[in-house]
């Protein structure tokens, strides 16, 4: 029975920096309408800074957070200005093959660079938890968990609130409504498409702490990102946190329970998302 | 003469909504009937159950006395039952010739390669897009575009023919050539149920007419006649007022 | 008359490759010839990915194919020879792609991508676990043909690309190219013109899967030895994907065009980087798709769907 709860306690709290990454996606397909498959590469990067930071200049990965959103927030932008919005009005084929392309290139790119160790950053707080009653948290997974919530309720607030997040939930719901709002649906393109990649970023900070940093790891993310948005329904930001969660407490239990689950962990992910997506097309009419 | 179709109590909702309600209609063999209404009458939903695009909740279709109402669209093709879409929508990366030889080559299986070519460049000819042959779909006028899309329809050799607003768009002139086109293909021997909002395509064209509100069937008989009645023009003109 | 024009080019490709073993090649025989043999095996690949493509099917499962052949021969060779054994691996990866592709149907464009990549991850993963494929220690295969002959390796991947090409050619030129360009168009729209697009899609499929698989199986026969990570490799599709959409997609002439050049620099670069070559790959995907996005072929002219 404790182990039940403490595998559960363990899941759920993966489940907020899986959110996190999901949302990311899908911003940019119910927003910018675009299957990124570079969508974790920004995760990976935000990953190997943290990792830099740290090994170069003794940097606390809580510093490198900021840095994180600020530099994906960034490239993000330039990604979109100089290869996304060229190819908006080509086929969907053209749009899927050179996020494709770009997340090979940054994936090989990082492997030419660092080698396809896995680094981890170990700040002193690294291995600490807390224990309550007979259970025990990591810090550094529980503040994760805790910054994402953080960070999702601020998403929230800002599409809810302001006159640029409404303009975003208007572009993901309607084409042609935000110019009606005065602003260009180029710059909610850009803005939303630069969110994406800084929510990814901030998210390969916690990972490299928690996980580790290696150049596969953002594809890594991309999928189970992919299994995520599709189980929420595409392109629904509202179902992304369910869904994360969903995911997460049953890889949890698949590598506490199974025999051997630690590989199988990322089958769950494919399994679920193949399912979902050849569920979604049978059932509609 | 026989029926070429019959629909006996068609019904369909989508998500609450019922776009046909227990529709019954025939098509007479020879005949040109047109099925009118106004917007979201239901004629759109009523042509992708027949071609077979989407499924029914209730009723049968009978193609020349054979039930399809579970037949894929392709076999309906292959049955003799052939449809022009009302948005057009051609093949772009193939040539017009291409296009038409697709419905040539797959509408009837078993055709072999030679008869189809032969029937396409007759088809061509009979369309007037003999000299647009080798033009790429994707480059086509407005013009060129509608018959292309009757003539492909035209191509799988339909024994009956769906038609969607094939004349939407065009000039005055330009529909008076595709209603004699349509006459011709009526004399060759295809039976054909069009949908049309110009009421002088349909009173030139329909021998016999087919009034659709709100899913239902709510007059029938020739133009003059369902013109009269005074259902027919509360459907067109009351709620618009 | 257009059909002549190509055949010329595929011809000139096919006898060169079928002589180069016996080309004064020097020094550089042995290194050529192994080029030689990799260019046959992934210009196959692109052209069994091509293939399917063309009905608007973009798979990302090519590894997955070729992982399923490649297991498939390896695992029968050492019982029933190398033919058979190469027979019933492509049979495995014909299986595998009538299962993916009768419950993705009615998936498209991206959303079949996806769902492919889903499957030949999860295929990859049952690999690394399953007990009979040797999981990650690997499985070692037999040369073909009891090793008794150098050049078997190198004409069993020519027989492939020579299949491949074969059927790629006869889907270009007969009407079935009209029935996956239709279906790759328009689904319904081909469908109310009669085109039988379930069967068009499976056999699509089937046909690419079965290529895909040979050169799976011929590929462990050359390397003696397959891992999970290798034989399903995601790289296999990116391979499989970037030679058509550089040589030009929808056609028999670009992949060969687009393998011939690729394959050949990714061998001459390995010389060079051990890891990390698929950079190349991601680099050439985004300037072909960015500035030649009808391929190396498109540049000599207007091609057709």
């Amino acid at each position: 029975m404790e182990l039940l709860l403490q595998t559960l306690l363990n899941g759920l709290l993966m489940s907020g920096v899986y959110a996190l990454v999901a949302t990311g996606l899908a911003l940019s397909l119910g927003v910018v309408g675009i299957v990124n498959f570079a969508h974790g590469e920004f995760l990976m990067m935000g990953a190997f800074l943290s990792y830099l930071f740290f090994a170069l200049q003794g940097l606390d990965p809580l510093f490198s957070l900021g840095l994180a959103f600020l530099a994906a927030f960034l490239v993000g932008g330039l990604v979109y200005q100089g290869l996304i919005r060229p190819v908006l009005p080509a086929p969907e084929l053209n749009q899927m093959l050179l996020t494709f392309g770009l997340s090979i290139l940054l994936q090989n790119l990082a492997l030419l660079l660092f080698g396809a160790d896995t680094r981890v950053v170990a700040p002193s707080y690294q291995a600490a938890t807390l224990t309550l009653g007979p259970f025990f948290l990591g810090a550094v997974p529980l503040g994760a968990f805790m910054l994402s919530l953080g960070l999702l309720f601020l998403l929230q607030v800002f599409l809810t609130r302001s006159r640029l997040g409404l303009a975003m939930r208007a572009v993901a719901q309607n084409r042609l409504a935000p110019g009606l709002l005065g602003i260009e649906a180029d710059q909610v393109y850009l803005l939303a498409f630069g969110l994406a990649a800084a929510l990814a970023g901030v998210a390969g900070v916690m990972l490299s702490v928690i996980l580790y940093a290696s150049p596969t790891v953002g594809f890594i993310f991309t999928l189970k990102s992919f299994a995520i948005v599709a189980l929420a329904g595409l392109g629904n930001l509202k179902g992304v946190v369910p869904a994360a969660l969903v995911l997460a407490l049953a890889e949890a239990l698949v590598s506490t329970y199974l025999p051997g689950g630690g590989g199988l962990v990322e089958a769950v992910f494919f399994l679920v998302l193949f399912l979902a997506l050849v569920g979604r097309a049978w059932r509609s009419p | 003469m026989g029926k070429a179709l019959e629909v006996i109590g068609l019904s369909k909702r989508f998500l609450g909504l019922q776009a046909l309600k227990e529709v019954s209609l025939h098509l007479e063999e020879g005949e040109i009937l047109a099925v009118i209404g106004p917007n979201g009458a239901g004629k759109s939903t009523l042509l992708n159950l027949l071609s077979g695009l989407i499924k029914p909740d209730q009723g049968r279709i009978l193609l020349l006395g054979r039930d399809i109402s579970h037949l894929p669209p392709e076999t309906r093709t292959h049955l003799g039952l052939g449809r022009a879409f009302q948005i057009v929508q051609p093949f772009p990366e193939l040539s017009v010739r291409e296009n038409l030889l697709v419905g040539a080559l797959f509408g009837k299986p078993g055709l072999k390669r030679k008869e189809a070519e032969a029937w396409v460049a007759e088809v061509l000819d009979l369309t007037g897009l003999a000299p647009r042959a080798e033009a790429l779909a994707g480059e086509l006028t407005l013009l060129e575009d509608k018959r292309l899309e009757l003539a492909r329809a035209l191509a799988t050799r339909p024994k009956v023919l769906l038609l969607d607003e094939v004349m939407a768009g065009l000039r005055p002139k330009e529909a008076e050539e595709a209603v004699a086109l349509v006459r011709r293909i009526r004399d060759s021997g295809v039976s054909v149920l069009f949908i049309e909002h110009l009421m002088p395509v349909v009173r030139a064209l329909a021998d016999r007419v087919v009034v659709l509100d709100h899913g239902e069937v709510i007059a029938e008989g020739t133009y003059e006649k369902v013109a009269q009645e005074e259902r027919v023009r509360e459907a067109y003109l009351g709620r618009r007022a | 008359m257009r059909e002549l024009s190509h055949l010329p080019f595929l011809s000139f490709f096919l006898l060169l490759f079928a002589l180069l073993p016996f080309l004064p090649l020097g020094i550089w025989g042995a290194f050529l010839l192994d080029v030689g043999f990799f260019i046959q095996l992934f210009t196959a690949m692109a052209l069994s990915w091509d293939l399917v493509a063309r009905t608007g099917q973009l798979s990302l499962a090519h590894g997955a194919f070729f992982g399923l052949g490649a297991y498939g021969a390896g695992l029968l060779a050492p019982h029933v020879g190398t033919l058979p054994a190469l027979v019933f691996g492509a049979f495995v990866a014909g299986a595998g792609a009538l299962l993916l592709g009768s419950v993705t149907l009615r998936l498209h464009g991206l959303y079949f991508a996806i769902a492919s990549l889903a499957f030949s991850e999860v295929l990859r993963t049952l690999a690394l676990k399953l007990a009979f494929t040797g999981g990650p220690i690997g499985l070692p295969v037999p040369p073909p043909f009891g090793g008794v002959w150098p050049l078997a390796a190198y004409y069993l991947s020519f027989g492939v690309l020579l299949l491949a090409t074969a059927l790629s050619h006869w889907a270009e030129w007969s009407p079935f190219r009209l029935a996956q360009a239709a279906t790759r168009q328009s689904e319904a729209v081909a469908r109310v013109l009669g085109v039988r697009v379930v069967r068009v899609k499976l056999w699509s499929l089937l046909l690419g899967s079965l290529v895909a698989g040979l050169s799976g199986g011929v590929y462990g026969m050359k390397t003696l030895f397959l891992s999970p990570y290798d034989a399903f490799s995601l790289g296999r599709a990116v391979e499989a994907l970037v030679i058509p959409i550089f040589g030009g997609l929808y056609s028999t002439l670009g992949p060969l065009v687009g393998g011939v050049v690729l394959v050949g620099l990714e061998q001459a670069l390995r010389l060079w980087i051990k890891e990390g070559y698929l950079v190349v790959y991601g680099a050439i995907l985004i300037l072909v798709i960015l500035f030649l996005p009808r391929g190396l072929v498109g540049l000599l002219g207007r091609r057709r769907g």
